[in-house]
């Protein structure tokens, strides 16, 4: 069996995440945790509830509206987002860049329904490709959403992991800052630090993160990769992204 | 959902917060120790929607099962265009969501009035349209170039019809006329 890719690895890493008997859910051009969601449900969560927006075969709403409100009733147990940037308060910019709000240097998309789910799914991972300063940075130039609220406002959840190519951050929900993990070998400590513009909380070697098991990469390869080309769920990623089986 | 605000679980310490007058925190008024977001309901002047058909007395079928009926219910007037007039349709016969003419201001027939954007059970997304779009989007001059030859330089929809998407699509009707099919006034 060949060395899994990068997009292989954050599958696996975001499926551990799924709890068995949670109704687990993501949302726009999240391929990665599409996979990470049916690697679980065909692994450690037999009894999951998986929820892929924009998949015929797993998304159970005609409308997101109806997902929307299973969100706000709280029974959404965890969801993924990713940010352009997000900073060591657990806050995501998917808006802009620049410090000038009104004459941004680069304007994205923005949040749709992130700002919401961030405070209502119990847990939130949040994914990102890239792990570098320029995207874990001390302060996000924008909050699309906040990591933290005063404890007398309503939320019912909020960032539980950041799942990256090097690392899992953990969001210390005391301290209300990310705090480092895990390191994904072969990768060190060190680059890890040295990839992120905040305060890792480091004091000496991380834990290093369980390796992929043959059994993921086996189902990931044979189960997840022909389910998803089959259903209409990321068809084209699954096809170039996760290896084919044998 | 014509109420005047609701309260939701999202946003507190979001920068959208300070961009939006029609968004702040309050207390919850059964439980004044806790706090949330509350939006003010939008009542945009017009909702201008396309769907699959309609009847002449102004009943749509969206053709699609959408949330799009959430801007009907807001907005003081409402547009529909449609791919199809037919003489009567109820409720029942509907594919997808249903608009009842109650809900509606003005109609008009406009096949392929999602283009370049697809209609489901109809015909997808143009890609090439939307590939020349995007590469017109990089900077003003291309981009005024790409609405002189799609919007300013045509006539009407008709004009539109053929120099823009029948000229790519030969399983099109070329016959195909847009006409006014029903105006009623505005109740509010």
């Amino acid at each position: 069996m060949t060395a899994p890719a990068p997009e292989e690895l954050m599958a696996i890493h975001l499926s551990r995440e799924v709890r068995d008997g949670e109704i687990s859910a993501c949302g726009a051009l999240s391929m990665i945790p599409a996979a990470g969601l049916l690697l679980a449900k065909h692994t450690h969560a037999p009894q999951a509830d998986i929820l892929i927006l924009g998949s015929p075969a797993f998304f159970p709403f005609r409308t997101s509206r109806q997902f929307h409100y299973l969100a706000q009733r709280g029974d959404l147990g965890l969801f993924f987002v990713s940010g352009v940037q997000i900073d060591q308060q657990g806050n995501y910019n998917l808006h802009l860049l620049g410090q000038d709000h009104d004459h941004p240097d680069v304007r994205f998309p923005g949040g749709y329904g992130g700002g919401l789910i961030y405070y209502a799914a119990r847990r939130t991972v949040v994914f990102r490709t890239e792990h570098s300063p320029r995207v874990f940075v001390e302060h996000v130039d924008f909050i699309s959403a906040a990591g933290v609220t005063p404890p007398h406002m309503l939320r019912l959840g909020g960032p539980s992991k950041v799942v990256t190519p090097l690392a899992t951050l953990a969001m210390d929900r005391e301290a209300g800052v990310l705090k480092l993990e895990s390191v994904h070998p072969p990768h060190t400590t060190e680059a890890v630090v040295a990839a992120t513009g905040f305060d890792l909380g480091v004091t000496g070697a991380a834990p290093q993160t369980a390796p992929p098991t043959a059994e993921e990469l086996r189902v990931l390869r044979a189960v997840v990769r022909p389910l998803m080309m089959e259903t209409g769920t990321y068809p084209d990623w699954a096809a170039q992204h996760l290896a084919a089986a044998g | 959902m014509g109420v005047p605000y609701v309260p939701f679980v999202g946003l507190v310490g979001s920068d959208l917060l300070k961009r939006r007058d029609d968004m702040m925190i309050c207390p919850d008024p059964f439980d004044p120790s806790i706090e949330s977001v509350v939006v003010r309901a939008m009542r945009p002047d017009v909702a201008l929607l396309h769907g699959l058909r309609a009847d002449k007395a102004g009943n749509v079928d969206l053709g699609v099962v959408t949330d799009d009926v959430l801007l009907a219910e807001a907005a003081h007037r409402v547009v529909v265009t449609v791919e199809e007039v037919v003489d009567a349709l109820t409720e029942a016969e509907a594919q997808g969501t249903f608009l009842p003419k109650v809900l509606v201001n003005v109609l008009a027939h406009a096949p392929y009035g999602a283009h370049p954007g697809g209609m489901p059970g109809r015909y997808t997304v143009d890609a090439e349209h939307m590939r020349r779009y995007v590469a017109h989007s990089k900077d003003d001059e291309a981009f005024a170039a790409y609405l002189q030859e799609t919007v300013h330089g045509v006539a009407d929809h008709q004009a539109y019809l053929k120099k823009v998407v029948y000229r790519d699509r030969p399983e099109s009707d070329p016959d195909a006329t847009p006409t006014m099919q029903s105006q009623r006034q505005s109740a509010s």
